[in-house]
């Protein structure tokens, strides 16, 4: 390196030298010892003793983690899609010339700050199978087939899609991000490609899209990032660490968590989340490689 | 975008409303449900307005509860006065006197009850704007600067370092907390509230990525303009970037606000004593009061709880949305 | 309360040297909150006011159980803390209580296992001994009994004043206490149903004269008859009202604290319930018609009086977290809230752990209750509770280390019976093979911490109950939900 190169590096070093400290403190030495406990029978309360792979060769044998993983990888599947469609759409709605777009724009945004707790009380009643809003309403439409509309959250076979709607409920939060990108295109794009004769859906695509896809792939990755974290919305409404009815609902963060807090094996549950964050960072990798294709950045 | 047809704006606005209505439905249950009671909080199936039912019991009034229809004869209900004798009573509905009528008294008493009467919501309310503000402040402005650091400048590691930074996003809360803990118990800061705020003074990943995700969008001529003028990195930051970018600090501001208003985890690990308790947590501990949770109670607190969120939102939202299109090309 | 002259003495020395002195603060944490948490403060309130050598701060929080745990970690505990029974073993095993047998033994001067029986009626003494030690000391507990909607069984034109006492009695009642809507079939109303509210579903098998672990410590989950017996009446329900109808009705049920709870409006006329029920009655169903029986007989044995029936007992427990820094004093807390004045004859006499159980509506631990505690409950059928609590077919929760662990796969085999996902015996064999191997697993762990920590005799793995086992059942106990207890968290 040159001088140059070292005035570089000293320069960005002190822009990031907080950083530093807060990464090395707060994340890097909790995650190093967390790495290391993951090798350990740790039960937290006693002294973590090394026992080399045994925890990773459990996992691989026990049932229920693979189940959890699937349950989990079914839920980023469909959740993290549909909030992103959700809330595109809605920042795109809000981004058209409307009157009142501070107040939908504030209550669109309002159920992702509504305390989870609220919101899952909310929606234990809409799912409810016998005196629930949404089955009051699809109730007459399976009529018209003889059927019953499903018990879902009753039902393992409908519990995990009726975690995905609700999950689309919170889609304000990145519908702000989105709606703040969509601010940021430049006007006379879409003015020159008027000009040009070009209608909404090719305006959007060649245009809107490209602009804004840091930001999408920004909300796409901190969505998987979520969801394969999904835990406090399972835990309220369906039975806390269980995972009901049958499981089905278990996902990866609570079966972690009842290792770890409820049958004291934080070695066990390292472990398990050293292979989510794994499986994160890969996702997020291959997230990464599409948008090296398709992202664009105005420099 | 200009130039819409009719038919174009009229279904805009309906999905506007259609969504508005979806949307907003949680927090209209939230207040409704706070001003009611807790038997019509209960009911199936719910009702939305606030309502009480009165009898006429040897010529005066009194309130009951609506407990069912009877079996066999129509028209005809189960009520029991609400004096605490569990007196029945079968009649016609017709003879219950229903009125709507919302029970206002239900915040002063789920505020009042909140703190177990030891501990005033004032003092909730106080831990929680220290942990908000000295948070706020921490977080936008180490944030900037860090992202700065990987968004404007070059240098060797940066794009590593940058990688480790975001794979630090991706690691489970549950694996921090437990080393996280000791970490803290070693600087003394158990108890108190500053493992809540502090660390926000030391960036977070998810701050720095989405700051500079924005400051890559500021061209970088007008750096190298400010460079050729003499300019050093940190006048160039302060001087030109930061300007630029109150968007994004108005975005990294409400983000972490948010965070911190409703952060569970942290004060449920970290505090110990009433005294100290934010009002996430005292909302929790009250939740989870013993005998079972009064709806609209619990209800009223949330809604106290989530009220300056939303009026924070509401007028911030300017500068938070607007802004962002003036940066960057035009300047 | 019993003090040897010894304690007398020094407590006396210890007036003198600290007499100028502040007293000693110790910290005490406790998961209830709401009116049983007021109970125990007036406790706390009474024993600091009682001397001024120690005073207790006491802390209601929530999500006790995961705070404790990482607070001991940690390295700074409370000096005293309240747990649930069911966390009990798993503590101890992890080395994470502190052993109260010497305390125990200097106080009252007998073996802690004489003390103990001479204490508490077994099934509770049973609960406080755990591998030869006492961890923690009861602080409120409960037993159980049959709930019955006798409104209900009038309108089925059954005789409101005879719970069933027999199995066979429970099931032919809930057959003629189930009612469909005659034009559509939907069940409407059910006499009983094993997972409403299905909090003592664990206790089943042992009902049925099977049980969940072995004197041995074995998991007998599978191959015992009378297991499979409990498995294959839970199913017969599922199949009595239908798995599709059933998940349907059981959504209709309101929250357990509501006038709306499943029991309360009639659909469902009979229920397992705690000694806490009655107060949720009295708040959210005032006037409901309902009766208190034991639990039928499910072994096919003559039912006699509630003296001798099953019952599943529990109780929250005071503990003093390895690595308090005052245990002494911490002890001397426990000691208090934990016995009482046995001569009371009025309010202001009663102390201690009876103060606490009137506030908490739950009957004493205590083999001998003051006069005043027995004529003046506020419980209406505190008598009945009392009796099963003595009952030799009282039981408790195995206390075995992966406790928390076996009532998961347990009830996750439970409802796959339930919904008719897979056969009985291949259910349970499944969780059996499960939690076998988790227990080998865990067995193991303890005794590599206990070598790592040098101990030349590693803890015995061996049966938990202190005493051998009442007659054919086994030893062990708890609710994992609880109204009165915490609800889930985020």
């Amino acid at each position: 390196m040159n001088s140059a190169d070292w005035k570089r590096l000293g320069s960005g070093l002190s822009f990031t030298g907080l950083w530093i400290i807060g990464f090395s403190v707060f994340t890097l030495y909790p995650v190093v010892a967390s790495l290391y406990y993951s090798f350990c029978d740790y039960s937290v309360l006693q002294r973590p003793l090394w026992t080399g792979l045994e925890n990773y060769r459990t996992l691989v044998a026990d049932d229920v983690f693979w189940l959890s993983l699937r349950n989990t990888l079914y839920f980023a599947g469909a959740a993290v899609p549909l909030g992103t469609v959700v809330s595109l759409s809605l920042a795109l709605l809000l981004n058209q010339d409307v009157k009142g777009r501070a107040l939908f724009r504030t209550l669109f945004f309002l159920p992702s700050i509504v305390p989870l707790v609220a919101s899952a009380m909310l929606w234990l009643w809409i799912f409810n199978g016998s005196g629930g809003l949404l089955n009051w309403v699809l109730g007459p439409v399976f009529a018209l087939w003889g059927g019953t509309p499903p018990a879902w959250l009753g039902d393992p076979a409908w519990a995990k899609p009726a975690l995905v709607l609700m999950s689309a409920w919170g889609a304000g939060h990145s519908m702000i991000i989105y709606l703040a990108g969509l601010q940021n295109v430049p006007r006379e794009l879409y003015e020159s490609a008027e000009l040009d004769g070009a209608g909404s859906w090719a305006k959007f695509w060649h245009i809107t899209l490209p602009v804004i896809s840091p930001v999408i792939y920004f909300n796409v990755v901190m969505g998987i990032i979520g969801a394969m974290q999904v835990f406090t919305t399972a835990f309220v409404m369906t039975g806390g660490t269980d995972g009901n009815p049958a499981r089905s609902t278990l996902f990866y963060a609570l079966y972690l968590f009842s290792n770890a807090f409820y049958d004291l094996r934080m070695g066990y549950a390292s472990a398990m989340a050293w292979i989510l964050f794994m499986l994160i960072a890969t996702l997020t990798w291959i997230a990464t490689r599409v948008a090296a294709r398709s992202v664009h950045y105005q420099d | 975008m200009p130039s819409a047809t009719p038919t174009r704006r009229f279904s805009i606005y309906l999905l506007l409303f259609a969504g508005a209505v979806l949307f907003a439905f949680p927090l209209v249950w939230m207040v409704s449900t706070s001003l009611k009671s807790p038997e019509q909080s209960a009911a199936f199936p719910p009702t939305m307005l606030p309502r009480s039912h009165y009898v006429q019991v040897d010529g005066r009034e009194a309130e009951v509860t609506l407990d069912r229809e009877l079996t066999g004869r129509p028209g005809w209900w189960q009520v029991t006065i609400k004096d605490g004798t569990g007196t029945r009573l079968e009649l016609p509905r017709a003879e219950v006197d229903t009125r709507v009528e919302p029970r206002w008294e239900n915040y002063p008493e789920a505020l009042a009850r909140m703190g177990g009467g030891r501990v005033g919501f004032g003092t909730f309310l106080g831990n929680t704007l220290i942990v908000c503000v000295l948070g706020v402040f921490g977080a936008v402005l180490s944030n900037a600067i860090i992202a700065y650091g990987f968004a404007r400048l070059k240098w060797r590691g940066r794009d590593a370092f940058f990688a480790v930074t975001l794979a630090t996003m991706m690691v489970p809360m549950p694996v921090l907390m437990v080393p996280l803990y000791g970490v803290f118990r070693e600087l003394g800061w158990i108890g108190t509230l500053l493992p809540l705020w502090v660390p926000a003074w030391f960036g977070s990943a998810f701050n720095i990525f989405l700051m500079r995700q924005f400051f890559r969008t500021i061209p970088e001529e007008m750096s190298e303009a400010a460079r050729i003028d003499g300019a050093g990195e940190w006048t160039i930051f302060w001087r030109l970037i930061l300007p630029l970018s109150t968007p994004v600090l108005a975005v990294a501001a409400l983000f972490h606000f948010l965070f911190a208003w409703n952060d569970f985890l942290g004060p449920l690990l970290y505090l110990t004593r009433q005294e100290t308790f934010t009002l996430a947590i005292a909302l929790q501990n009250y939740q989870s009061q013993a005998g079972g949770v009064e709806w609209p109670l619990l209800m009223a607190a949330s809604a106290v709880v989530v009220a300056p969120v939303i009026v924070i939102f509401f007028f911030a939202q300017k500068t938070f949305i607007q802004g962002v299109a003036t940066t960057g090309s035009k300047g | 309360m019993r003090c040897s002259p010894l304690l007398r003495l020094s407590v006396l020395l210890g007036l003198a040297v600290v007499a100028r002195a502040e007293p000693v603060r110790i910290t005490y944490w406790e998961k209830w909150s709401g009116f049983e948490a007021e109970a125990m403060r007036a406790v706390v309130d009474q024993f600091n006011a009682s001397q001024d050598r120690i005073f207790v701060d006491f802390v209601s929080m929530s999500q006790i159980d995961r705070k404790l745990i990482v607070a001991t970690a940690g390295g700074d505990p409370p000096d005293v803390a309240g747990i649930w029974f069911a966390q009990m073993s798993s503590f101890a095993d992890r080395a994470a209580l502190t052993p109260l047998d010497d305390f125990i033994h200097r106080d009252s001067g007998l073996k802690v296992d004489d003390w103990l029986a001479a204490t508490y009626p077994p099934v509770y003494a049973d609960m406080q001994a755990y591998r030869g030690h006492v961890y923690a000391l009861i602080s409120a507990p409960g037993t159980t009994a049959l709930y019955w909607n006798k409104t209900v069984f009038r309108e089925a034109g059954l005789d409101p004043e005879k719970p069933p006492r027999t199995l066979a009695e429970l099931n032919e009642m809930s057959r003629v206490l189930t009612k469909r809507n005659s034009d559509t079939g939907v069940v409407e109303r059910t006499g009983f149903l094993p997972q409403e509210p299905g909090w003592f579903g664990y206790s089943y098998p042992a009902w049925f004269g099977g049980g969940l672990i072995n004197d041995a410590s074995d998991i007998t989950l599978a191959g015992r008859p009378e297991n499979l017996a409990a498995a294959n009446w839970e199913r017969s329900y599922a199949e009595l009202i239908g798995v599709d109808q059933l998940k349907v009705f059981a959504s209709g049920f309101g929250s357990f604290a509501s006038a709306q709870q499943a029991f309360f409006t009639g659909d469902v006329a009979m229920v397992f319930q705690g000694v806490w029920f009655d107060r949720f009655i009295a708040k959210y169903a005032p006037g409901l018609d309902y009766g208190v029986a034991a639990w039928p007989e499910a072994t096919g044995r003559v039912p006699g009086p509630p003296i001798q029936a099953f019952t599943v007992a529990d109780a929250d427990l005071l503990v003093i977290p390895r690595g308090a820094k005052h245990a002494e004093e911490a002890w001397e807390f426990i000691r208090f809230a934990t016995s009482a004045n046995p001569t009371a004859r009025s309010r202001d006499e009663v102390s201690g752990v009876e103060l606490l159980c009137l506030g908490q509506q739950k009957p004493s631990p205590l083999r001998v209750w003051s006069p005043w505690f027995g004529e003046n409950h506020p419980h209406p059928h505190i008598e009945l509770f009392r009796q099963l609590a003595a009952s030799p077919r009282a039981w408790h929760a195995p206390k075995i280390g992966v406790w928390t662990e076996y009532l998961r796969e347990y009830n996750t085999a439970i409802q796959r019976i339930r919904l008719l996902q897979v056969e009985p015996a291949a259910a349970l064999d499944y969780a059996q093979k499960r939690l076998a191997d988790s227990w080998q697993r865990h067995r193991a762990s303890v005794a590599r911490q206990a070598a790592a920590a040098g101990e030349t005799a590693g803890p015995d793995l061996g049966p938990a109950a202190l005493s051998p086992g009442s007659g054919d059942l086994q030893p062990a106990a708890s609710l994992e939900v609880r109204p009165d207890k915490e609800e889930g968290s985020p």
